[in-house]
């Protein structure tokens, strides 16, 4: 460059060149930095740390096997070798001769094997010229026959040949064999004794690092064939949505968690651990095999990211936080809404496919929050779709009136509690958000208004006084006996399984809440006084009813009451009444409307307001409230919902849904916390006070609550019978079957709870493949005695007819029968087979337990077994015979003896001692049993 | 440990104060260039807007709006505006100085040595662009693409916020109706500078930095650009949260934040204020107000300017290209005067008519 004179400004070329080296100093510096940013990812750290953990786990598994060898043997098998080496090394003249020959015979063979194939090729090349030709009559034709002529004997001769080197070899080679043979056998049982020794050395040199895999996982060249690379599972028929458009799920989960699928990695440290349940998931002969389902459809998060943040893990406690924040560097991605679940709420992810099931399998904590939201009455408040055909869970107040005074409705709806500590019913005043002396003054007046129009608004109801004196003592036996503990906690006799005793309310303090006209008439039928009740009629003789009144209003409830009852205050109720018609009026047009009030009227419509308000008719059926739509927000979408829709109010907790819902859960007034509203405008889901268990519980239901599309293909479809199963099971839980009975994997709370199992209601699984349909059906609307001896006591459900056949149907599907109420009639025996089957009857003793009387009834109960004269209209012949032939499989533990081991027959004078015909003998005599006159 | 200071600053924080605030300070600048690019105040003036960002670092709220990486480039852009200006300007007052002593400008000594474009000019523009790049692909490594969440069509993001370079416009629209703030401004700024080299025609003092010459045009200019749109833009990255809400620098931004909106049209004004009679049924009889000021306001000074003050200007420009002047400066000087009426009468509208969304 020409040098002249620097112009005094920025025009020096020097200066410009000393820019121009640090430039492309700097330049250089970010080509490599762009590289090294490229190169260096979080998960490539994951996998070095991974294969360091396997190939150090094979090194150990190697010292093993190992240690494992047997020296001994091995040092005996080497000599063996040695020697038989020497062996073989003394005649060596021969075996080089031998192999020297063989080695020349190989080349043979090749050459004659070519030349063989080379004449076929022509042959069939010629063969099929000559037809060809021929069948055009071509003059050619001739040409081509001399050709295949001539060809034919050479293959020939070449085949020949082949076959007698090929002969010549396998001599030759057996020959050889033979010589070597024991020193191969020797080296067979050297490998068989290294063998995991070797299997071993072979997987470490798989998995070791090498250079030469350093230099393929090396920058630039790393898109070759690196060891190191990004796993990922594309998932066929499952999508991720992202509102324009859906795209294939791709999870790259297992890009760090490379053991979750091995089954030897649960003891190892994250990220690679086993999943702790490979026989449900991952498993290739899982229900969830993870090529089908991946990992985020269930966990949730980002599974197209290949780094802990971007992949939206979520911290199920603040300590895991922090620590995550620590190792990780974890923080909230703000701008990520699939965020993972929380380990602890990841059940929720299984109702995504399995809908229209009461339960999910295997998912306790999803069950245990979707059991307490249909018994605490969730639904009521709240729609939700799939559970729009849950029942009210309080009872009607339609006729409360005639039921129970002003002043007990009052101290009930200010605290529930304060009656019975149980109580499902929630409370819904004095809470968080209306504890200030203003607000407590209102609720108290609101809390008067809606005992005063309960009771006006009730109709009256005639009760059946008791005629009978009862017995205390007889009645809290009947209670227990009866069954009443099944769904009622009385007295504190909690049965031990609690799971279903909580199914009607605790009976507590009767004394002080109902008259005994009112509980004798109720137990004597409880849809008398309300015809939409679940508590089902158990047939009480009038003494029993009479009895179990005294028993139960013997107790009282003191401390309730004794407390101060609920004052009104006129001037709360009229601020309240016109803070409620301005909301449709004008102020001096409230007022007007006010006046125009009787104080009777006032309390009236304040009631009507503040029932409405705190949504009490959603739970109870209120005159009144017929047609009104239920207060709580529909919360079929609550797991999906939008995080900006959920007010935290000033609340400190996590912005998450969980959080949210966690909190409303344990107080559901707080999100109303330092805001400025006025009484009406308040929060108003009233106080369940769950516990931390039943919160997560809840929790996980509510979180489970989604309307996220998956292709039908993925879900969890049902039949026709598995539809009907669910009818069932709802219907069965709505009615607390289980309360009694052993069904459906249940264990039956009182029969759980008893001793003598004899005594205890019947296992019912199988019920469907042993009972008629019709007589189920018939049994089912109107109970009869089987076992007399029992003291609990089927009661009458009163089903409809609808109710009916849907238990009659779940039944028969759960055992995988097919339902038919034709009846199951069985072709009119012969007079000596029925004669032989009573022979046999007498002869295996059935009546000594299938028959009532002192004589069987001293044995205990557990040897007394249903009454047979049933038998005809009550059970499937087909099963009678399977019975028969082994009571242990159709119902493990049972009494009943098994007469017929193995299918042979104890009696050999019968049809020669063939059991099959027998059994069936046996059977066709029962259906024409008839009990035995009494006998003394 | 600076809350006290950072309470006092949200505390004065609003759209009038800084905007009053700015206006003051540019006003300073315009009036004693001289002394504002001196050594010691330019300095000084850096080191205080160094030591507002420093303390502001230490509020974890001010961080997290300033470091967000598509808010890094207009902290760039506050600082780098400033030195272009200051540059510039400090140019400008030299040569005054010189010429006012009689001496040649900078850039006349300059252009007695010549170089060739090649290799010299182009030399460094290559050195240049290099740094360029070199500076992009750091500023990449250094801050990610902020990827967001993926669209959906029933969340809008809160705030809504338009493109950096047109926050300006957004910002308009608070004192606005869409159409004037969306496309009569807009317009009117493209036509404006696309009019300047046939309005300015003028090839004296052209070709070097001067600034006592050209005081108007230099005024006018700076004014539209760093008033009416940068501070604008500055505005609305930093200060304007969700619902367009004004929050000050160090406050947190909630979205449930209310501040009253109770504006009124000048009609009301008009009618119901002053004259306690209801307003007209009819648009233009209730309209008549506004549109007598718009006449007033665009008829008056153009007339009265070009037989006083702007007398001379008139004569160079002939009234067509006087016309467009006046207009099109009227028409700027309109958005601060709308933004004052605004904050000072509450106004809404000067013409509100609703029957065909036309509102001014």
């Amino acid at each position: 460059m020409p040098r002249t004179k620097e112009p005094p400004t920025l025009y020096s070329v020097h200066k410009t060149f000393i820019w121009f080296a640090v430039i492309s100093l700097v330049l250089t510096f970010s080509l490599a930095a762009i590289v090294y940013v490229d190169y260096v990812r979080e998960w490539k750290t994951y996998q070095k740390k991974f294969i360091r953990l396997k190939t150090d786990r094979a090194k150990k598994e190697l010292k093993e096997a190992e240690a494992k060898i047997d020296k001994k043997k091995l040092e005996s098998l080497e000599k063996q070798l040695k020697d038989a080496d020497a062996a073989l090394t003394s005649h060596s003249s021969g075996r080089m001769s031998l192999e020297i020959r063989l080695g020349r015979l190989d080349t043979e063979v090749t050459k004659a094997r070519s030349q063989t194939q080379n004449l076929k090729q022509f042959e069939d090349s010629a063969k099929y010229f000559f037809e060809e030709t021929r069948s055009h009559n071509d003059p050619k034709a001739s040409e081509y026959e001399k050709k295949l002529k001539e060809l034919t004997p050479k293959l020939s001769q070449a085949k020949l040949n082949l076959e007698k080197l090929e002969k010549e070899i396998e001599e030759k080679q057996s020959a050889l064999n033979g010589m070597t043979a024991a020193e191969k056998s020797i080296q067979k049982s050297i490998d068989r004794v290294l063998e995991d020794k070797n299997r071993m050395e072979r997987k470490i040199k798989l998995i070791e690092p090498t250079l030469a895999k350093d230099i393929l996982n090396a920058p630039m060249v790393d898109f070759i064939a690196p060891s190191l690379r990004i796993q990922q599972v594309v998932l066929e028929d499952l999508e991720d949505d992202y509102h324009f458009t859906k795209v294939q799920k791709v999870d790259r989960c297992t890009t760090c968690h490379l053991g979750i699928d091995q089954k030897d990695f649960s003891d190892a440290p994250q990220p690679f651990k086993t999943h702790p349940n490979l026989d449900l998931y991952l498993g290739p002969h899982s229900p969830h095999p993870v090529e089908k389902f991946g990992c985020t459809v269930c966990h949730g998060g980002n599974g197209h990211s290949v780094s802990f943040k971007d992949s939206a893990h979520t911290p199920h406690s603040e300590a895991q936080m922090k620590e995550w924040r620590k190792k990780y560097h974890w923080e909230e991605l703000e701008k990520w809404d699939a965020k993972m679940l929380p380990v602890n709420f990841t059940q929720a992810a299984c109702a995504k496919c399995h809908h229209g099931t009461v339960e999910v399998p295997f998912a306790d904590k999803l069950n245990k929050g979707r059991k307490l939201a249909e018994v605490n009455g969730c639904f009521n408040c709240h729609k939700v779709s799939g559970f729009e055909n849950r029942w009210k869970v309080g009872p009607d107040l339609e006729r409360v009136g005639s039921k129970l005074s002003e002043q007990w409705i009052e101290k009930w709806v200010e605290d529930p509690r304060s009656f019975r500590d149980s109580t499902k019913m929630p409370r819904s005043f004095h809470l968080s958000n209306t504890a200030s002396p203003e607000d407590r003054e209102r609720n108290k007046t609101a809390i008067k208004a809606i005992a005063a129009y309960l009771v006006k608004n009730s109709e009256s109801v005639e009760f059946k006084k008791p005629t009978l004196s009862g017995d205390s003592k007889n009645g809290e036996k009947l209670v227990t006996e009866l069954g009443c503990v099944a769904c009622h906690t009385v007295g504190g006799t909690a049965i031990p399984p609690l799971a279903d005793n909580r199914h009607g309310p605790e009976l507590s303090g009767l004394g002080s809440k109902v008259t005994s006209d009112w509980l004798h008439t109720w137990l004597k039928n409880p849809k008398h006084f309300s015809p939409n009740t679940r508590m089902p009629n158990l047939r009480l003789s009038d003494q029993e009813a009479a009895d179990i009144t005294e028993y139960l209003l013997s107790q009282k409830n003191t401390t309730f009451e004794s407390k101060p009852p609920v004052e009104a205050d006129p001037k709360v109720m009229d601020e309240l009444i016109l803070t409620s018609l301005e909301a449709t009026l004008r102020r001096t047009e409230a007022e007007v409307e006010l006046a125009k009030m009787t104080p009777e009227d006032r309390l009236q419509y304040l009631g009507k307001k503040s029932i409405g308000q705190q949504g009490c008719y959603t739970c109870h059926t209120i005159k009144g409230f017929e047609d009104i739509k239920p207060i709580g927000a529909d919360l079929s979408n609550e797991g999906k919902k939008d995080i900006h829709q959920f007010d935290f109010g000033f609340t400190k907790i996590d912005r998450t849904r969980q959080a949210f819902i966690t909190q409303k859960l344990k107080d559901p007034r707080v999100f109303d916390q330092g805001k400025e509203k006025s009484y009406y405008d308040k929060l108003r889901m009233p106080q369940f006070n769950f516990n931390d268990e039943e919160i997560e519980a809840l929790t996980t239901f509510i979180l489970s609550l989604s309307e996220e599309h998956i292709p039908l293909q993925m879900q969890k479809r049902l039949d026709l019978k598995e539809e009907r199963i669910e009818k069932g099971r709802l219907l069965v839980s709505k009615l607390n079957c289980t309360g009694c009975h052993a069904l459906d994997g249940k264990p039956g709370s009182l029969r759980e709870s008893m001793e003598d199992k004899g005594n205890a209601p019947p296992v019912l699984d199988g019920e469907g493949a042993k009972v008629q349909e019709k007589w189920l059906h018939e049994f089912l609307k109107n109970p009869a005695t089987i076992r007399p001896w029992l003291r609990a006591r089927m009661p009458t459900f009163d089903l409809t007819e609808e109710e009916t056949k849907t238990l009659v149907e779940y039944f028969a599907n759960l055992a995988h029968e097919e339902v038919s109420y034709k009846g199951y009639e069985i072709p009119a025996p012969a007079p000596e087979r029925l004669e032989a089957g009573k022979t046999l009857f007498t002869k295996l003793q059935c009546a000594k337990c299938h028959e009532i009387n002192a004589a069987s009834t001293a044995m205990g109960s557990s040897f007394l077994a249903p009454d047979l004269t049933l038998s005809r209209e009550r059970l499937k012949p087909e099963w009678v015979k399977q019975w028969v032939t082994d009571p242990q499989v159709l119902q493990e533990g049972t009494m009943m003896p098994t007469f017929f081991p193995e299918g042979q027959s104890p009696i050999t004078d019968i049809f020669g001692g063939d059991a099959k015909e027998q059994i069936e003998a046996l059977r066709d005599y029962l259906y024409t049993y008839e009990k035995a006159p009494e006998s003394q | 440990m600076f809350d006290s200071f950072e309470h006092l600053i949200d505390a004065v924080s609003s759209p009038v104060t800084i905007f009053t605030f700015a206006t003051a300070v540019f006003i300073l600048f315009v009036t004693f260039p001289r002394q504002l690019t001196s050594k010691w105040v330019s300095l000084g003036t850096l080191f205080l807007v160094l030591a507002f960002f420093g303390i502001g670092l230490t509020d974890e709220h001010f961080r997290k709006i300033v470091s967000t990486p598509d808010n890094v480039p207009i902290v760039g852009l506050m600082f780098i505006f400033g030195y272009f200006t200051w540059f510039a300007m400090k140019k400008a007052v030299e040569n005054d100085r010189r010429i006012e002593k009689g001496e040649p400008t900078v850039e006349q000594l300059e252009t007695n040595d010549k170089v060739l474009v090649f290799p010299y000019l182009i030399f460094i523009e290559f050195v240049i662009a290099l740094a360029y790049g070199a500076m992009l692909v750091i500023w990449s490594l250094w801050l990610k693409a902020p990827l967001e969440e993926p669209a959906n069509p029933t969340v809008s993001p809160n705030p809504s916020k338009a493109p950096w370079y047109f926050l300006g416009l957004q910002e308009m629209l608070v004192y606005f109706d869409p159409w004037i703030a969306g496309v009569l401004l807009p317009t009117f700024i493209i036509i404006g500078l696309c009019a300047i080299p046939y309005i300015d025609r003028d090839p004296a003092n052209s070709g070097f930095y001067c600034y006592k010459a050209r005081r108007a045009v230099i005024i006018a200019y700076l004014f539209g650009f760093w008033i009416l749109w940068i501070l604008l833009i500055i505005m609305g990255t930093f200060l304007r949260g969700p619902n367009w809400n004004f929050f000050g620098p160090f406050e947190v931004w909630n979205v449930h934040k209310v501040v009253p909106l109770v504006n009124v049209n000048l009609s009301e004004i008009v009618f119901i204020k002053w004259l306690g009679v209801g307003l007209p049924k009819q648009w233009f009889i209730r309209e008549w107000p506004g549109f007598a000021v718009l006449f007033l306001y665009f008829a008056i000074p153009p007339a009265v300017l070009a037989r006083t003050a702007l007398k001379d200007v008139y004569k160079k420009l002939e009234p067509t290209r006087y016309l467009v002047l006046v207009i099109l400066l009227l028409v700027m000087i309109a958005l601060p005067i709308k933004m004052y009426l605004r904050w000072a009468f509450n106004l809404k509208y000067l013409v509100a008519i609703p029957e065909f969304f036309f509102n001014i």
